[in-house]
């Protein structure tokens, strides 16, 4: 099993349209998959039709797994299945600080479904406290949509060096571009200096299109709704660029 | 958590009408229609099915799954259907299956379509809470065929149980019931006519006690006689190596039965099929023992060092070779004017009605008084043998205790069902051990005479040669050394069979007039 986290510390930047998709691509690949909605305002639980309703909320989670496995809910699509976000989950925070091991508390939660699921897609809040270093601690790679723009590239830069201070591996971190307006000439230089400026880009890119917006209309991934639009290719695209990392991860570990 | 179930359908239900009588209460959407095409494999003799297993093909995967359950135990990917257990990909299917089907052939059994419709079962949101899906069985692809099942499944969406258990509820109360039964498997197979478990080489002949003797004789041969006809018309087709070695045993149990269940027939009858089933025999004892040869290339290329391994291999080629042409030889036989006689003959005197007032000395015998009588007979040979069978073990002396065996236990399994199921299970296993030791014995004993002579005829230049028999050689030599070891070992299986727990209980069983000292040790058993 693989744990993929998608992750900005920037709001507004593509993270559960990405999550979203990636998770229906992943489950149409093949993969068993569950998608954890980590973010309070409950967009990606949103997308798929279900009720942000956690039966004890994010204290529940935290304490028993039994009760984690309790809260998932089958989506519209067999191999895909999600863990719904709440709006407890705004105390998540302040609920780990309370418990012994708060940097690993995570990993608990998510062990007991390595046997079911083959890919576990977090999709993340905002922040870069005791949930992100849970999340650093867990996850095999961290996936981060960057939109062109100087702010982005300096909170980019800010990650990083919370990273390395605190002994975090960087090289899980992939970044990809979001959002972006190739009629900006801004986004286009930003896209070639952040490319040199960082480790890991990848060369996919996600457009701003309105397609993509829509989805809370349609209130389904995009790669379903509008399978042959430029944005359902824009992820496709990503999706085979992050399988090929998973598998590659896997391949070194059947080796090893 | 929730799992997926399925509904029957009776003949002639009207899905439509039930799908559309959930419409009051649900909000339903037609979603996906597929078909697929499934190929269930088996061996000839139901190896699978004995094993409460089904293996089938479906959408370029081979499946293992247990019969009446759903969850599929191993599945691989296959490009085309595997026959023999090493055309498998190694995987744990392969290492599950191969102590199961061994050397036999996986045939195709049946191949049937599935065609299914999916509904989805929406919620307020228009989420889907559950899918049903109507599938249908038909055994060919024909639109207008008539389904051989048809039912209707839930399949349970995680976290949505109350609509789950809301159409359970309702199939339930429309009288549907919920299906426990292997519907696909059983009437796939009985659209092909094929019965599951309707062969098997295992003696299973239910007798009276009271039966006279010469009409369970018949019985038992005429058992037989189903087992060698089945065989014959399948040894043409060189399928697997076993249709040959099942036709053997069979014959080698009716040559058995006529010299064993002695004076039931008028020995002018007795006699003469005994000298006919030995020619039948002989006809197939060179491709059998080539067989034998050639399942084993692998294990007697192991026991070489890997220098020798290319060398034994023009070995191998040849003796290739020559098996097709024993299996010529033996097709040519089993077709020739003599067989078809001996065989008709042979059906024609089982099938005759029976004389009240026979010749033969023991034909109007209690089958009971006779089976036991043969029986202890043999058991006090083997013991005879056995116990002249000293520190200088003769290899002769284990040849005739060996065949002392086989036929004590050919009686035993004819007779079986004459005596209690548990005693006589705990006598054959012991002399199955007996028997084990035995054979290897001699299997390894035969292969080393037959290698020296193979030598001779060899038909490669003689650079070859030389290597060729080298490795010829040190396999002579292996196979000695082994042969030495399971010698060493005859002496503890003997005494384990001829121990005197042993011995009270074929008394037991079999003894008609029990001496007293014996009484004894079996009241001390008892104890």
């Amino acid at each position: 099993m693989k744990i993929l986290a998608i992750y900005s510390n920037k709001g507004g930047v593509g993270k559960t349209a990405a999550a979203v998709n990636l998770s229906y691509l992943a489950s149409l690949a093949g993969f068993k998959t569950l998608l954890c909605d980590l973010d309070p305002q409950g967009s990606a639980t949103y997308y798929f039709r279900i009720r942000p309703k956690l039966k004890s909320g994010a204290k529940g989670l935290i304490k028993g797994v039994k009760k984690a496995y309790k809260n998932i809910k089958g989506t519209d699509y067999e191999k895909l299945d999600l863990l719904p976000a709440d709006i407890s989950f705004r105390n998540f925070d302040i609920t780990l600080n309370k418990l012994k091991r708060s940097k690993k508390r995570l990993t608990k939660i998510l062990t007991p479904f390595k046997d079911e699921y083959d890919l576990i897609v977090l999709d993340c809040p905002v922040t870069i406290s005791i949930l992100a270093e849970n999340i650093f601690n867990t996850v095999d790679h961290i996936l981060v949509p960057m939109i062109p723009t100087t702010l982005s590239m300096r909170t980019h830069r800010q990650l990083l060096s919370f990273c390395k201070r605190k002994g975090y591996d960087t090289e899980k971190i992939h970044t990809f571009f979001s959002m972006v307006d190739m009629h900006k000439k801004m986004h286009k230089e930003l896209m070639v200096s952040a490319s040199t400026t960082f480790n890991n880009v990848l060369e996919n890119v996600i457009p701003y299109l309105a397609q993509i917006e829509n989805m809370g209309i349609h209130r389904e991934p995009v790669t379903v709704s509008s399978i042959a639009s430029a944005a359902s290719k824009a992820y496709q695209g990503l999706w085979n660029r992050v399988e090929k990392i998973i598998s590659a991860e896997k391949m070194k570990e059947d080796i090893l | 958590m929730l799992n997926n179930i399925k509904f029957d359908l009776p003949s002639g239900y009207d899905e439509q009408q039930l799908i559309s009588s959930l419409a009051d209460q649900y909000a339903i959407k037609k979603d996906l229609y597929h078909s697929e095409i499934i190929i269930f494999y088996d061996t000839f003799d139901w190896r699978l099915f004995n094993k409460s297993l089904v293996l089938y093909e479906s959408r370029r995967k081979l499946c293992l799954r247990e019969l009446n359950k759903n969850e599929i135990i191993h599945s691989i990917e296959i490009s085309s259907p595997p026959v023999f257990i090493w055309d498998f990909p190694n995987s744990e299917l392969k290492n599950q299956l191969a102590p199961i089907i061994d050397v036999r052939a996986l045939l195709r059994l049946v191949k049937i379509q599935s065609r299914s419709t999916r509904y989805l079962i929406l919620n307020q949101d228009e989420k889907t809470v559950l899918r049903l899906s109507n599938e249908e069985i038909r055994s060919s692809r024909g639109r207008h065929a008539q389904p051989l099942a048809a039912h209707i499944w839930l399949l349970p969406v995680k976290g949505y149980p109350k609509y789950y258990r809301g159409i359970v509820k309702r199939f339930e109360e429309g009288g549907l019931r919920i299906s426990k039964e292997d519907t696909i498997y059983f009437k796939g197979l009985e659209s092909v006519n094929k019965k599951p478990g309707s062969y098997s080489t295992k003696v299973d002949i239910q007798l009276n006690p009271d039966m006279r003797a010469d009409h369970a004789t018949r019985s038992i041969l005429k058992y037989l006689l189903r087992i060698i006809r089945i065989n014959e018309t399948e040894i043409e087709k060189d399928i697997d190596t076993e249709f040959v070695h099942d036709f053997r045993v069979a014959i080698r149990r009716t040559r058995s039965a006529l010299g064993q269940i002695r004076h039931v027939f008028p020995s002018n009858i007795t006699n003469r099929f005994k000298k006919n089933f030995s020619f039948i025999f002989s006809l197939s004892s060179e491709l059998r023992d080539l067989d034998v040869y050639l399942l084993n290339e692998d294990r007697y290329k192991m026991r070489l060092p890997p220098s020798l391994c290319d060398d034994i291999n023009f070995l191998f080629d040849y003796l290739r070779k020559k098996r097709s042409k024993a299996l010529q030889r033996l097709i040519r036989g089993l077709k020739s004017k003599k067989y078809a006689r001996i065989i008709n003959d042979w059906e024609d005197f089982l099938n005759k009605p029976q004389t009240a007032s026979p010749t033969a000395t023991n034909a109007e015998l209690r089958i009971i008084d006779l089976a036991r009588k043969r029986i202890y007979k043999k058991y006090r040979d083997i013991v005879k043998t056995g116990s002249l069978i000293k520190e200088d073990i003769e290899d002769r002396m284990l040849h005739i205790l060996r065949i002392h065996c086989k036929k004590l236990r050919y009686l035993m399994e004819f007779f079986s069902s004459l005596f209690p199921p548990k005693e006589i299970d705990t006598l054959i296993k012991q002399l199955r051990k007996l028997q084990d030791n035995l054979g290897v014995f001699n299997d390894l004993h035969v292969q080393e005479q037959y290698l020296l002579n193979i030598t001779k005829e060899l038909p490669v230049v003689e650079e070859q040669l030389k290597k060729t028999s080298m490795a010829i050689r040190e396999l002579v030599n292996t196979l000695s050394k082994e042969k030495m070891i399971v010698k060493d070992a005859f002496a503890e299986t003997f005494k384990d069979f001829s121990s005197p727990k042993n011995k009270a209980l074929f008394q037991q069983l079999f003894a008609s007039q029990i001496p007293e000292v014996y009484n004894e040790n079996i009241s001390h058993l008892q104890q």
